[in-house]
């Protein structure tokens, strides 16, 4: 049984930072009804970005947050606002497409401008840990992970609740044209909200660059991580995205414990098929 | 009588010469142009199975890459380990293939939409890390594909024109059949449609099966050209982004469009040849460009415009 | 005084379906109006054509003397007209309160929100009382009362309100429009679309009658026979 606690606080911790990272996804999901598509090549540009402002600025990645989240505010907006806006219609495949083509643009970008060699963001906190116990540790880094994931989640749940852009998305996720009909214009309300969707992938890239090693085509594993938050959690509900990023996490860790860490991205996989299969509304969906 | 009157009549002209074209490569085209007709055959097989998916029946697979890498490593394994000829391991590794897709539609087919998109692609990503985990298969060095006696130019360039036209016919006869009819009902309204659910459903399954052992049977003979199968490239997105690629800048939902865009696409990358990214790149680039700008695509526009048609799957 | 709304010469076209044809209209400041007809008459798509949703093929529409056709809603509103929409459309997973802070999305109205909605309230006291309840628990009167109450949020010159008795109980309906005198005390125009003749024609100063997409009659309620509403409306 005690061996089991690791695994089980490493999954709670690591649920944190899944969370974070679907987060985006969701809120573009269930609001604009889209499926960004390009998702996770967003997160891994804020990683290469912060890599980018660590290495010129030599500052912390953690420091390099403040400038990568507003430049990530406005390649949201632009993406959404000039790109995805235009093919928004009755039929799925056009903004689809445009996603994924926006996809490979990044990656070949990022591998072009690059290289394919690993990387990561380095920080000292990737090896600092708490003792818990004689047996159990709390890796400080996940420990960030999590507070740094639940405190976006948080900040979102508020902005989304309190202000007119907040009420204003919502409302135009339950019923575009009467949003519409109340002056507000939809589509650049889409346009604030992939914003903010690329402010938390923004959070997400940098954690996520520090705490594994990334490529320019790392991307899509965390775009079926965010699916597979959202798919298990639910659509366009924050509580969703934490259950189902705590639950998806502790598949892993202790899949990983029970099989082996090298089927373990293959067990989430199927974990996540059957889940799609059965119940693809996920625990909170409202969609 | 006008030109148009005059292109409608002669279209089978041109359909015909092209086709004499393409047969006669082998006698008087120089090498270039006979790997530049092979790929584009090969492309353009895949591209109609896409097509009949994505375009007609409403079935957007981002995981046609499953079908690539399994037939693939039909082929190589069954040359390898028991000594089959290669032809027969081709047919094989379609129906392997078909199999294949019977299984995902278990799972996969009822879902919805995107929902239906991210299932087939998380297939073929399964499929991926378990073939470049799989000791049988040599992991991810890959695997030879050693035909005795290996084919020849000629031979294999025959297969894979048989594999286009067989996929633009077959595209063709299932479009302007009943089950096409009732693809193309649903594709101008979904909410009637869904009075007529289960004869959809099943018309749906017979497009994804067919076109699994289209895509199959092609990605049989584009191996024995390769000679080289390897899990990451066999089971890789590219294949979609091509595919995507292909169809979108020739013209989602129509039969001809393919075949533009597998022209245009196999040029480009004849072109740019070494650059892998650079031409991946301008291939999502212009592929964006295209949505955002003529949806339709080439010949889609064309259509629009001017109501030419070469192949139309409308009865009349 | 400049008219409050103009619509001349509009023709709509949904798709290749001929909507409208040739609508004209008028409204006078402080007016309340009333446009009757059958169902698919093309009432709705006047209002949603008005308001900006659908963009006509030809003819102009004037709000208070300024060219609006083909203008988005988020720029009419702000210019003082309002819709409520058929069906009511409240928001179902906003609180009431959201549901009106929503109505007074636009700069100018935001600034008059507290007291906007401090006389919504008075207005319509069942709404202050359910302030926090989601849209979607509402009854069907108090989500029109809310539909409404939103609409007014804006600060509006001019509303219009399309079948806002549709599905409603007699007593509730005389209490809605009795409020939508109060309101037109208030100096604010109304335009109503109903089916329900009787009462639009008690409730307003003037009325036009549609069929098939074209205006064919309009007067005041009691210049106008029984005979000659029931020839227009149905089209004898």
């Amino acid at each position: 049984m005690e061996a089991l606690l690791q695994p089980i606080i490493n999954g709670v911790l690591l649920g944190g930072l899944y969370a974070v990272i679907a987060l985006g996804m969701s809120i573009i999901f269930g609001i604009v009804k889209l499926v960004n598509l390009a998702h996770g090549d967003l997160m891994i540009l804020s990683s290469y970005l912060s890599l980018v402002l660590v290495s010129w600025l030599g500052v912390s990645p953690l420091v390099s947050l403040f400038m990568i989240v507003p430049v990530m505010f406005f390649v949201g907006f632009f993406v959404q606002g000039v790109l995805l806006n235009r093919v928004l219609g009755k039929e799925m495949e056009p903004p689809l497409l445009v996603a994924f083509g926006l996809s490979v643009i990044l990656q070949n970008i990022l591998l072009l401008v690059f290289t394919p060699d690993a990387r990561s963001l380095m920080s000292n906190l990737a090896v600092k840990t708490i003792p818990l116990g004689e047996t159990l540790t709390l890796p400080v880094l996940s420990l960030v992970n999590f507070f740094g994931g639940f405190i976006v989640i948080l900040a979102v749940y508020l902005l989304f609740r309190n202000t007119y852009l907040g009420r204003a998305i919502r409302a135009a996720s339950d019923d575009e044209m009467s949003t519409r009909l109340m002056g507000v214009n939809t589509k650049r309300i889409y346009a604030h909200a992939m914003g903010i969707a690329m402010m938390t992938a923004a959070v997400a890239g940098v954690l996520v660059g520090m705490t594994f090693t990334f490529y320019p085509h790392t991307g899509p594993q965390f775009l079926i991580i965010s699916f597979g938050v959202i798919i298990i959690g639910g659509l366009g509900s924050m509580k969703g995205c934490l259950a189902g990023g705590l639950i998806l996490a502790l598949a892993q860790t202790l899949g990983a414990h029970f099989i082996g860490t090298g089927y373990q991205l293959l067990f989430g996989y199927g974990v996540l098929l059957v889940v799609l299969g059965i119940r693809p509304q996920g625990l909170f969906g409202k969609i | 009588m006008d030109l148009k009157n005059a292109m409608l009549k002669y279209r089978w002209l041109i359909l015909v010469l092209f086709f004499v074209a393409l047969v006669t490569v082998p006698i008087w085209g120089p090498d270039y142009i006979l790997l530049f007709c092979l790929f584009f055959c090969l492309y353009l097989a895949l591209a109609q199975m896409w097509n009949l998916l994505v375009g007609f029946s409403g079935l957007l697979s981002l995981g046609q890459q499953a079908f690539i890498g399994f037939s693939g490593y039909t082929v190589a394994v069954l040359t390898d380990y028991y000594s089959v000829n290669i032809w027969i391991s081709v047919i094989i590794g379609g129906f392997l293939s078909v199999l294949l897709a019977l299984v995902m539609s278990l799972f996969i087919f009822r879902m919805k939409g995107i929902y239906f998109a991210i299932g087939t692609w998380i297939f073929a990503e399964m499929l991926l890390l378990w073939f470049s985990n799989w000791k049988y298969v040599k992991y991810g060095t890959g695997m030879f594909i050693k035909p005795e006696p290996p084919p020849c130019m000629t031979t294999i360039y025959y297969s894979s024109l048989i594999m286009a036209i067989g996929g633009l016919v077959l595209l063709y006869f299932i479009l302007r059949s009943k089950i096409g009819l009732g693809l193309m009902a649903m594709r101008d309204d979904e909410e009637v449609s869904e009075t007529i659910g289960i004869e959809l459903f099943r018309s749906k399954l017979f497009c994804f099966l067919v076109a699994a052992f289209m895509t199959g049977l092609t990605a049989g003979v584009l191996y024995i050209f390769q000679i080289y199968i390897q899990p990451y490239r066999a089971f890789g997105i590219d294949w979609t982004i091509i595919l995507l690629f292909i169809v979108v800048i020739g013209g989602i939902g129509t039969v001809e469009g393919p075949i533009v865009g597998a022209f245009v696409y196999v040029l480009l990358s004849q072109w740019l040849g070494e650059y892998a990214s650079i031409s991946l790149l301008l291939t999502g680039i212009i592929a964006i460009t295209i949505i955002l700008v003529a949806p339709k695509g080439i010949m889609g526009t064309i259509h629009e415009k001017t109501g030419f048609v070469i192949l139309s799957p409308r009865r009349t | 005084m400049k008219l409050a709304l103009e619509v001349s010469g509009l023709d709509v076209y949904y798709k290749d379906f001929h909507a409208l044809w040739d609508v004209s209209m008028e409204v006078r400041q402080g007016e309340i109006i009333s446009i009757i007809g059958a169902n698919g008459a093309g009432k709705s798509t006047l209002f949603k054509t008005i308001s900006g949703i659908l963009v006509p093929t030809r003819g102009t529409i004037h709000l208070f003397g300024e060219r609006i056709e083909g203008l988005p809603p988020h720029v009419t509103v702000p210019k003082g007209m309002t819709l409520v929409p058929e069906g009511r459309r409240i928001f179902p997973r906003l609180t009431v309160y959201e549901n009106l802070i929503m109505g007074s999305y636009t700069p100018r109205s935001r600034s008059k929100r507290e007291d906007a909605m401090g006389q919504i309230y008075n207005l319509f006291p069942i709404l202050k009382a359910r302030r926090n309840q989601m849209g979607n628990t509402l009854s069907g009167g108090e989500q029109q009362m809310l539909a409404i109450g939103r609409a007014l949020m804006s600060d509006p010159k001019i509303v219009l309100c399309d079948e806002i008795s549709l599905g409603l109980a007699p007593l509730v309906i005389k209490s809605i429009y009795r409020r939508l005198g109060q309101i037109n005390q208030y100096g604010i125009t109304i335009v109503l679309v109903e089916q329900d003749v009787k009462r639009s024609l008690k409730a307003a100063s003037r009325v036009y009658v549609m069929l098939e997409g074209k205006m064919v009659l309009t007067g005041e309620p009691f210049s106008l026979s029984e005979e000659e509403i029931k020839k227009a409306y149905f089209g004898i």
